[in-house]
């Protein structure tokens, strides 16, 4: 079906506008940011909002800062962007990589880091790398900003913590440091790929021994998720060809992933595990 | 510039660019979407909510307003309720009573002023059914078939058969027996369906759009619409590709669309969204074929036992050619005495299967290739020796009794395909499960060998006799031009640019005074379906005689009104004759037009007089001649987590003279895109709920530029002499045997064999994780 239905879309020219335009019922409306998964979904048949306000192109949701000890990116910041964003790329590898792999440069050039997370899906490409940084989601509403940590964000299946009077403001990210991080998806194909399992790992390796391991998954769960147990179990353990298999398994263990179009849960199981040794290995 | 010999100026065989690539490439080209049709109706598809039953009513929703709205059920079938394909069992559109046999069989169309209307009118038709249980899979009837052979709902059957098997068998040292599966393509055109039906004030009709064979609906829809040929006329517009998905189903789109047409007396166009078009457009056919063969120590293959079940879907619309092809694809390239092949075809209750490129080859050449695979490997022989070995070459006989003639380069094909890929070197560097010295990814080489029939199968064209015209009948910005009047159809494929380089030829004039109009039922002779890789065989012949027969005609002329009788002859655009200054072909045209009025050259297609066929038995010739190729795929797979790439090609191919070697390496190319989808992403199939799972292009999945590998692709050329300039079939031979070469690849990488396509990172997985997977 084409789409015909009108759709009342405002495009507020500030931060300050559009978090006005949330506070109210009778003016909030669907957040559109690049477009390129709601378009896609309203092409589909998920029912059109009345209304929408977009997010596109706000200054605010445009930056990214470095700090000492952190980087903090604008949600309205596009894959592309991200992608070409030198700079950055030694402090947040695995988001880079993650980004570098969203569809294809066309949707890179629209898709935003924000719109990434707020569309919730658990093969959203950058949330992996999101939550091994350890970082935190910041909100925005009439009433102020609220710091929300990445962990918690995701609450089920396409839910998010954000109220909704809220506007994703920007991601603050811990900076790597020493830790050494990867990002490995695999895909239906090499572009324009949704991905079957993914994973993004931040891992501090000093002497041999683990100090500490980030490690998450995409595509296994309803919500992109964290391997705890994994995480836990390799904590101060001297790195070997024995831990890895034993971090293999662990995590293959652990997981709980379903059948549907794009893979299967053997599959899924199995590649959980090896994409754990593959972050491993490359230490 | 200087002036060019006669000589010099061939057409045929330069990489002349395409004639239609200004429109493509500025997109000023208009497809059936980009035209604004003025007071046309849009027509939705009322469709059949479940997958079998009884059809007990349809109740137009009382709150809505009909009043706008032409609903057209099977009460306003002219005729017959039948679209009369290869049999008279489909109805064109479900009646009151009558059993429902696939998921969104048309019950009802609606029509409108908008596409939104008449989708809302088509959701407020209830349409009740009563439920009966489906049978839904190949795999279901394959079940069935194996517990009880007679027991499987056969639509048609064919059996090959030449010697005896049993003493084949007999004969034989080993006996190496497997089955092979392949699932539904789509052909994922970039165009989706799309046409219109003007109804004419004479109760004719007028059909336009994205139809590949225009003069099918002439010939399929009478007893339905009553009526006659002549009554039914049909164009095509610009096509944004086909791949055999717009062969048959057009017909079928035409007649939902006349109905409320004829009933409305107003225009309806039918235009698919990508959606509906993957749901209700029919596939490639899912395959089982099993193979038994005997084989003695010295390679010698003593028989050829094969069962090849296609499923056909609900209905058998033309799917028993499509299991002729098959079965006589599946020994074809083999030498071997004695044969059995028992083609059937399933009926299940899906979407009835129909045509795409390759036409039931590519399931049988899939089969065959795996399977010669295994014969090597339990002989200890090399794939490539092996097949040096049996593999068929002039003066051999095909399992119908074709003795194969000298114009078939299969052995030339074989050689170079193993030369240019340095076959036995790489051979032993493949991994066979365990990564070698320096490896980090399983390496494999696989290898396919195989041919495609050109042109209808038997004496399909002998029967069919296809005509063509080639004109001189009018003037374009003062300048004399040439039509082709053939009812061929561009859709992508370049047939518009290489007729044109034929006729150039014939007529020793420049491709710039040739035109060639789309298809037009009402305005081109019957030169047949744009099919089975028989266009640039047997239409190309057509379009070549045709034009030297305008040429003789216009040298008739030339010589009476510019040379006192002195034969003239059209040579390099000028009017020659002995003795005598040369008069411009322009000039000459013009005197013509003006004096005498259209000048027309014909000829009809004939089949050399030798020709044997019978479609009883199935022995003889089967097809007037044959393309080959062999394929070799270079595989790496990441035991890290099974993914598989595809790095390299090798394609060589026969396909007798090579038009335009240009656009001939791009089809080659495109081809083996196609058949790498097939061979390691394409996957759909019908669910529980008796539609494809797979019906977007999110799930869908097709190769990208990034997926595609390093192409090698050379011609050999061994050209069909018989019907001038030579070319054999191209189209549909390089969407056959990558996927074999691929699985054989495969197989050298990790050791196991996969029976099922397409290959996928879950299925090497699954392949490599069984407790005894791949033999033999």
């Amino acid at each position: 079906m084409k789409i015909t239905e009108t759709i009342d879309i405002r495009f507020p020219k500030t931060l300050a506008e559009a978090v006005r335009l949330q506070a109210s019922e009778k003016t909030r409306g669907k957040l559109l940011a690049g477009g390129t998964d709601l378009m896609v979904q309203w092409a589909a048949g998920v029912p059109i909002p009345k209304r929408a306000v977009s997010v596109w192109n706000l200054p605010e949701l445009c930056a990214i800062e470095v700090f000492p000890d952190r980087i903090e990116i604008g949600a309205g910041v596009t894959h592309a962007f991200l992608r070409d964003a030198v700079q950055i790329h030694r402090h947040v590898p695995a988001l880079i990589a993650a980004a570098a792999t969203v569809g294809a440069k066309q949707i890179q050039a629209r898709g935003t880091l924000g719109g990434n997370a707020a569309n919730a899906s658990p093969a959203g490409d950058t949330a992996p790398a999101l939550l091994v940084t350890g970082g935190s989601v910041l909100l925005a509403s009439v009433s102020g900003t609220r710091e929300v940590p990445l962990a918690e964000f995701w609450t089920g299946y396409r839910q998010i913590a954000a109220r909704a009077d809220e506007i994703i403001l920007a991601f603050r990210l811990p900076k790597k440091g020493k830790a050494q991080e990867r990002f490995r998806k695999i895909g239906t194909r090499q572009a324009q790929a949704i991905s079957k399992v993914m994973a993004a790992s931040r891992i501090l390796v000093e002497k041999g021994t683990i100090r500490s391991a980030a490690i998450a998954l995409g595509s296994i769960a309803p919500t992109p998720v964290r391997l705890a147990e994994v995480e836990a179990f390799l904590a101060g353990k001297k790195l070997s060809p024995k831990l890895i298999d034993e971090a293999e398994k662990l995590a293959q263990a652990t997981v709980q992933p379903i059948a549907d179009i794009r893979s299967t849960a053997e599959y899924r199981r199995w590649a959980s595990g090896r994409l754990v040794r593959d972050a491993l290995e490359n230490l | 510039m200087t002036k060019r010999t006669s000589q010099s100026v061939r057409w045929v065989g330069q990489g002349m660019p395409r004639v239609d690539a200004d429109g493509k490439v500025r997109g000023t080209t208009r497809y059936v979407n980009d035209v604004d049709y003025k007071g046309v109706l849009h027509g939705v598809v009322v469709r059949s909510p479940v997958a079998r039953g009884i059809l007990k009513g349809l109740v137009p929703d009382p709150a809505f307003d009909w009043s706008p709205i032409v609903l057209a059920t099977a009460k306003d079938v002219p005729g017959e309720n039948v679209v009369v394909m290869h049999d008279r069992t489909m109805p064109l559109i479900a009646e009151i009573g009558a059993e429902i046999r696939y998921r969104g069989e048309p019950v009802a169309v609606v029509a409108a002023r908008t596409p939104e209307l008449a989708a809302e009118a088509a959701r407020r038709v209830r349409v009740e059914v009563e439920e009966l249980p489906p049978l839904l899979t190949l795999q279901e009837a394959i079940a069935i078939f194996k517990a009880t052979p007679e027991k499987l709902d056969s639509m048609k059957s064919q059996d090959i058969v030449k010697g005896d098997v049993a003493t084949g068998f007999a004969a034989a040292d080993e006996i190496v027996e497997a089955e092979y599966w392949a699932g539904h393509q789509e052909q994922l055109y970039l165009e989706n369906q799309g046409l219109v039906v003007f109804p004419q004030k004479d109760g004719s009709i007028l059909a336009e759009g994205s139809i590949q064979c225009p003069y099918f609906p002439v010939h399929e829809l009478n007893d339905c619409l009553k009526l006659p040929p002549e009554k039914i006329r049909v164009r095509q517009t610009a096509i944004g590709g086909a791949f055999g998905g717009k062969e048959e189903y057009p017909t079928m789109l035409i007649g939902y669309a006349a109905l409320p047409a004829l009933k409305s007396g107003k225009p309806v166009k039918i235009a698919y969204e990508r959606n509906e078009d993957i749901l209700f457009t029919t596939k490639r056919h899912p395959v089982w074929v099993r193979y038994k063969t005997g084989v003695k120590k010295d390679g010698t293959l003593t028989a050829i036992e094969c069962d090849f079940i296609l499923d056909g879907g609900a209905y058998l619309t033309i799917s028993d050619v499509v299991m002729f092809r098959g079965i006589l694809h599946c020994a074809v390239a083999y030498r071997c005495e004695n044969v059995t092949i028992r083609g059937k075809v399933a009926r299940t209750n899906s979407f009835p299967c129909g045509a795409f490129r390759g036409f039931g080859a590519p399931q049988a050449i899939w089969g065959i290739e795996s399977h010669v695979d295994a014969i090597a490997a339990r002989l200890g022989r090399a794939p490539h020796e092996y097949r040096r070995q049996i593999h068929a070459r002039p003066g051999d006989v095909t399992p119908t009794g074709q003795v194969l003639s000298k114009e078939n380069g299969s052995t030339a094909c074989l050689e170079l395909a193993l030369k240019r890929a340095d076959f036995a070197k790489k051979l032993k560097q493949v991994s066979r499960g365990r990564l070698r010295k320096g490896q980090r990814k399983l390496y494999g080489v696989g290898l396919a060998f195989f041919a495609h029939g050109s042109a209808f199968t038997g004496d399909g064209e002998a029967k069919f006799k296809a005509k063509g015209r080639v004109e001189l009948a009018r003037l374009e910005g003062g300048k004399p031009v040439v039509d082709i009047r053939v009812s061929s159809t561009e859709m992508g494929q370049g047939v518009h640019t290489i007729f044109t380089q034929i006729a150039a030829d014939a007529l020793s004039l420049p491709p710039a005074h040739v035109r060639f109009p789309m298809a037009d039922t009402g305005l081109v002779p019957n030169s047949g379906p744009t099919v089975a890789s028989r266009t640039t065989m047997v239409v190309g012949n057509v379009v070549h005689r045709a034009a030297q027969d305008l040429k003789r005609q216009i040298e008739a002329f030339a010589s009476l009104r510019f040379f006192q009788g002195a034969p003239a002859e059209l040579r390099a655009s000028q009017l020659v004759a002995p003795g005598a200054k040369p008069v411009p072909f322009a000039k000459v045209a013009k005197a013509l037009l003006a004096e005498i009025g259209p000048a027309s050259g014909f000829f009809q297609f004939e089949l050399p007089a030798d020709i044997r066929w019978d479609q009883a038995t199935f022995k003889g010739d089967s097809y007037p001649g044959y393309s080959w190729s062999a394929n070799v795929a270079e595989v790496e797979i990441d035991p890290l987590t099974c993914e598989l790439e595809v790095k390299r090609v090798t394609a060589i191919v026969d396909v007798g003279r090579v038009i335009n070697p240009t656009l001939a390496a791009g089809q080659v190319e495109g081809g083996l895109t196609q058949a790498l989808g097939y061979a390691i992403m394409e996957k759909i199939g019908t669910g529980k709920n008796g539609l494809y799972d797979a019906a977007r292009l999110q799930t869908y999945i097709i190769p990208t530029a990034l997926d595609v590998p390093e192409y090698d692709v050379k011609f050999v050329e061994y050209p069909y002499s018989f019907a001038p300039p030579g070319g054999k079939g191209l189209g549909e031979l390089p969407m056959d045997g990558l996927a074999p070469a691929i699985a054989n690849a495969v197989e050298a990488a990790t050791g196991r064999r996969l029976r099922q396509i397409p290959i996928t990172p879950e299925s090497i997985f699954a392949a490599l994780h069984a407790p005894q997977g791949g033999t033999p």
